[in-house]
């Protein structure tokens, strides 16, 4: 080995750049596709009613308990094996990811709506509110707040996740680095940058949920 | 039963059990339109259990409770048709004050009392306002309004949780030992809004061991022992001269543990 070069890797920023934005691209559709169907599953297993909790509950096992890397592949090979009809690399990385992250998401609201003091329900149905509104002006908002440290923490994981994309050629940013060191022959000095890139994308959404939770708790107290 | 029209509130023979246990025994009480009724009794008598089945916040085994007439509950055994839950639930016919508060803690004393208005009743932001802050002047609490519940003394957040139960003008308003949480120097005050509310005519069904409230504001007194009433007597009588034994044990120990040290209210 000899010493380390970046030099040879400034030509590629460009191709960086692309992969930057395909991985975030990937990231805000996973993120968004999980937060709607973990808040659903959520929901659903704090029911008490059997017949939404099992289902859920099935999903959020499988889900947890299998390598998202398989659950790519699964979607982006065997879809088209099975339904005929075929999500290109993209979407699928980004839906697999989304389903998969959904179950985490899951977990962290159920927690977050059992932190919710029984007696605020109760609170809400004597004065008449019914269950979506229970729900979305006393439940969620509290719960909001009880989850926001562990949904951050899952959101940067997902980020990062994004570079199990490269399994099936989405040209996000490891994808795009692993080419620029084949190129180059630069494996060290490329992952490096590749690192920093993925420390600039998520360290300002550390950044965000912390002054979030910061609001959030000056707000009240 | 003829007359039950005429009461605001019919508790017909309810029987509640948790499980194996038997917390109400075929409780039956009514209370007039107006009327302030106390309830006394030791820890595990029933009476909170009482105040949250009229609440509807428990289902009942046994027997009936109606409001205005208007069935609300019913035992699975009772003859006749379920009550209507969304519309028993559009009524708003009770209001409820807890021991401990359940203010909306993210949400500030106007928003929390102008929620349900707005949300169960459709009343526009600004009506709900109006109603809102007429309600905190009653309580005292105009000053508070953009205020979070986590800022206030336990004094203010109860009344602010009395005027949040008011906004939905309920027919009737239970008390479940409103004061019990608070420091002795802020029971007073909440004490004070609840006669303020008694003289202007609300019907009050209140469960409480503040006995000089009892004494001074109840049109009558009852005493439940083991999920069942015991007595039921206007105040005067029951404090003076009990007809049960067990009434008058319970207030023996009452009167001993208060030892007359206590601040007369």
């Amino acid at each position: 080995m000899g010493d380390l070069q970046f030099g040879p890797i400034l030509g590629y920023l460009p191709d960086l750049l692309d992969g930057i934005v395909v991985t975030i691209g990937l990231s805000a559709v996973s993120v968004a596709l999980g937060l709607v169907i973990g808040l659903v599953l959520a929901l659903a297993r704090y029911s008490g009613f059997a017949w939404l909790d099992w289902p859920a509950y099935a999903y959020i096992e499988f889900f947890r308990t299998t390598p998202p890397l398989v659950q790519i592949v699964w979607l982006y090979y065997g879809l088209p094996a099975l339904v005929g009809h075929d999500l290109d690399a993209f979407w699928s990385a980004a839906v697999a990811l989304g389903l998969n992250i959904a179950a985490f998401f899951a977990e962290i609201f159920r927690a977050g709506i059992l932190g919710v003091d029984r007696t605020q329900w109760q609170a809400a149905r004597v004065l008449g509110l019914g269950l979506g509104d229970t729900l979305r002006f006393v439940v969620l908002p509290q719960a909001l707040r009880n989850v926001l440290p562990a949904t951050g923490t899952t959101v940067i994981y997902l980020v990062k996740g994004t570079a199990l994309a490269t399994a099936i050629g989405t040209p996000e940013l490891l994808r795009v680095g692993q080419l620029i060191a084949l190129e180059t022959f630069r494996p060290v000095e490329t992952l490096t940058i590749v690192a920093v890139a993925y420390f600039v994308l998520t360290y300002p959404i550390a950044l965000a949920f912390q002054a979030l939770e910061r609001r959030m708790t000056a707000s009240r107290v | 039963m003829a007359n039950e029209a005429r009461k605001l509130v019919v508790i017909d023979r309810v029987v509640k059990r948790y499980g194996g246990e038997t917390v109400l025994d075929g409780v039956s009480l009514d209370v007039d339109a107006g009327q302030v009724m106390v309830v006394i009794g030791p820890s595990g008598s029933g009476k909170s259990t009482l105040l949250r089945c009229l609440a509807r916040l428990e289902a009942i085994q046994k027997g009936r409770i109606l409001i205005d007439g208007a069935l609300v509950a019913k035992g699975a055994d009772e003859p006749g048709p379920a009550p209507d839950a969304a519309a028993a639930r559009l009524s708003h016919d009770v209001g409820m004050v807890f021991q401990s508060f359940n203010l909306f803690p993210h949400l500030t004393v106007l928003e929390n009392v102008t929620l349900a208005p707005r949300r169960v009743r459709g009343m526009a932001a600004a009506e709900a306002e109006a109603l809102a802050m007429e309600l905190l002047g009653r309580v005292g609490l105009e000053d508070k309004r953009d205020v979070h519940p986590a800022r206030l003394s336990g004094g203010q957040q109860q009344r602010a949780a009395i005027a949040r139960a008011l906004a939905m003008k309920p027919r009737i308003m239970l008390f479940d030992e409103v004061t019990s949480a608070l420091d002795p120097e802020l029971v007073g005050e909440v004490l004070k809004t609840m006669r303020g509310l008694a003289e202007q005519g609300m019907t009050m069904l209140v469960v409480t061991h503040e006995m000089g409230f009892a004494r001074d504001v109840a049109d009558d007194v009852v005493f439940m022992d083991r999920g069942a009433i015991v007595e039921r007597a206007p105040p005067g009588r029951i404090f003076s001269q009990p007809a049960e034994a067990r009434t008058r044990a319970f207030l023996e120990r009452l009167l001993e543990r208060e030892g007359g040290s206590r601040r007369s209210r």
